[in-house]
């Protein structure tokens, strides 16, 4: 009783709160694969997922990237995420937040790095 | 407290050195993760295995035999448990302190603490009468169920805290 009482508090306060960062894959619409091409305007090689500010025409998008490990150990060390440099995404757009997507791959200089 | 306020007290923590070390370092945030899980595994996984004792299962060991074997573990896990809680706290603390999830974890934890505090204060004080061979009292018995729907949801929160 008490476990279905505590689930049924988390789903009502869930449902009050704003949108914020979700990590998991679920807040993002697979249905919607996006690929973005733009301008690296900030970028954050931190835990528990990098990100980056992409600017595209008409729009900065956040792009949520991969545990920084996971993109370290694929050929995306942090130096490759510099300000300034032209980036391509893949992925899908965050359910409830217009400004966000989830990558699922990153091309930058040519070279391609799986993010899941 | 006011809007500045709440951004005030959460920015200074994430400005912190460890709170920077935590988001920066490459492989601090996954031990940490890894030695936070550890010490639930101990903390939850003792608090269980006495609860499943006070409703019954093995009564042919002694209440406070398994009292005084576990509890001791109980305690220490949580030198493990509160610091790296803290830490992956301190790095995203403005997040978290907004997080749903996360304020229900906070909120269930104080519940599960409270639970055990007055299951030491009443019913295990009359421990004697029903210490092997017998059914612990419907207080115990309660304070059994209790222990182990509020550590499901922390757990459970604790996950879920991701994902919202």
């Amino acid at each position: 009783m008490r476990t279905v009482a505590a689930i049924g508090l988390l789903l009502l306060a869930a449902s009050v709160a704003p949108a914020r960062a979700h990590h998991g894959w679920s807040g993002y619409d697979a249905t919607k694969e996006l690929t973005l091409t733009g301008t690296i305007a900030e970028a954050g090689y931190e835990h528990p997922h990098g990100h980056v500010r992409l600017d595209v025409p008409g729009k900065v998008w956040l792009v949520v990237l991969a545990p920084p490990t996971r993109m370290e150990s694929r050929g995306l060390p942090a130096a490759k995420l510099r300000v300034g440099t032209k980036a391509t995404v893949v992925g899908y757009p965050h359910r409830s937040n217009a400004e966000e997507m989830r990558a699922e791959r990153i091309t930058i200089d040519g070279a391609t790095v799986e993010l899941r | 407290m006011t809007q500045t306020g709440a951004i005030g007290w959460t920015g200074w923590l994430e400005a912190t050195a460890a709170a920077t070390a935590m988001r920066q370092s490459l492989w601090l945030y996954p031990i940490v993760e890894i030695l936070h899980i550890i010490g639930f595994v101990i903390l939850v996984g003792s608090a269980a295995m006495f609860d499943l004792r006070l409703l019954g299962l093995s009564r042919q060991l002694p209440v406070t035999g398994m009292e005084r074997h576990l509890l001791p573990w109980a305690r220490a896990s949580l030198l493990l448990i509160v610091p790296t809680g803290g830490l992956m706290f301190i790095a995203h603390a403005a997040e978290f302190a907004g997080n749903p999830a996360f304020r229900l974890k906070l909120f269930l934890l104080g519940l599960a603490g409270l639970n055990a505090a007055v299951f030491h204060l009443r019913p295990f004080r009359q421990v004697a009468g029903w210490d092997h061979g017998a059914s612990a009292p419907l207080p115990a018995r309660l304070a059994a169920c209790l222990s182990l729907a509020l550590w499901t949801g922390v757990i459970a929160c604790g996950r879920l805290l991701a994902y919202f």
